[in-house]
């Protein structure tokens, strides 16, 4: 679906929906959803199965099952996802792999997602510096580690920490805890900025910056990325480039 | 009135309209007798004005666990009370085909 009503839905997208036998829709605002119903006559609503205190992962199952229900009655089902379905989304990867293991045909459309917006909103190149995107809780779960002479992305800071799957936010005292394991790489002035893309074409985007050490006290939704600039140099290899000119002396005849 | 729907989608996709200013749309929504509320949020620049309109629908949007390897799991059948746990990556439940393979 893109993430801005009537900018970024495909052509291919839409005739998707419109030739679909029964649409289902997981979407980031009500409003949007008000458009798709526009496409289609039978859309149905993978909101309501979202609860306060029912796991995320109960709510991702019954959204595969109920689509696959459809599938396996013979119908010809479009699922529908606001920005690009497969990325930070679990359901259509799995909905996709179910189908196609019971011998029915499957593919996926990409969209255009919260992360292509975010580097044209930002004005930020990932093949500048590099980038690494983390779903944050990662970087609490696990140990990553994180190169700060690249961009990083973090995603659904809002709900970090939340091991229980069970919660849409979290709070100050999860987000310290985050400020704590990235302060082992950027010091606690370094400006992040927490970024939320335009869903409705009469918004703009919202863009915030603040120092690293800010974060936890900072208002933050669940939509809201945070996005750390380089906080280092790139540092040459000297002897993969010493290496690499003996290389191209010995390409070179010499 | 014009129709907020086909009103929000001839803006999105409308080059001279997507970035135009709250001044430049408000004439042009005024033009098209526009309801209150997109007159509204458009003049504010707080479209959480259109709630005037559609009422209050807050979406969630996580789509994704939080915990890699915990997806694997069985599902459980008593309303998942249970606390999750993270899984050391590498060391997660194999796919269990399903019976319905073809």
């Amino acid at each position: 679906m893109g993430m801005t009503l009537g900018s970024h839905l495909t052509p291919l997208a839409r005739s998707h929906i419109e030739q679909a036998d029964v649409v289902f829709a997981a979407l980031s605002d009500g409003i949007v959803e008000l458009w798709l119903q526009r496409m289609h006559p039978d859309v149905r609503s993978l909101q309501p199965y979202y609860a306060e205190g029912k796991s995320r992962m109960v709510t991702y199952r019954q959204w595969v099952e109920l689509m696959m229900t459809e599938v396996r009655a013979g119908k010809n089902v479009c699922g529908v996802f606001y920005g690009h379905p497969g990325i930070f989304a679990w359901s259509p990867h799995k909905a996709i792999e179910a189908a196609r293991a019971e011998g029915f045909e499957a593919h996926m459309e990409p969209g255009i997602s919260a992360e292509d917006c975010l580097y044209a909103d930002l004005g930020i190149d990932p093949g500048r510096f590099g980038c690494q995107h983390f779903e944050a809780s990662q970087l609490l779960f696990y140990e990553r580690r994180i190169d700060p002479a690249g961009y990083l992305v973090l995603w659904q800071v809002g709900l970090v920490g939340d091991i229980s799957l069970k919660r849409f936010s979290t709070g100050p005292a999860y987000r310290q805890a985050l400020v704590d394991v990235l302060s082992a790489d950027y010091p606690l002035d370094h400006e992040v900025i927490v970024y939320r893309g335009a869903t409705l074409p009469i918004q703009q985007p919202r863009v915030r910056r603040m120092a690293l050490r800010d974060l936890p006290d900072a208002e933050l939704t669940a939509e809201e990325t945070v996005v750390l600039p380089p906080g280092a140099p790139l540092k040459q290899d000297q002897s993969m480039r010493e290496r690499l000119a003996a290389l191209d002396k010995e390409a070179s005849g010499a | 009135m014009s129709d907020t729907i086909e009103l929000l989608e001839a803006i999105g996709q409308n080059a001279a309209l997507r970035h135009a200013s709250a001044d430049k749309l408000a004439s042009m929504l005024e033009q098209a007798e526009a309801s209150v509320a997109l007159q509204a949020a458009v003049a504010a620049g707080d479209s959480s004005l259109l709630s005037g309109e559609f009422g209050h629908k807050l979406n969630q949007v996580p789509q994704i666990t939080n915990i890699p390897g915990h997806e694997e799991d069985e599902p459980d059948d008593d309303g998942d009370n249970k606390p999750h746990r993270p899984s050391e990556p590498g060391h997660t439940t194999p796919h269990k085909p399903s019976p319905h393979t073809l």
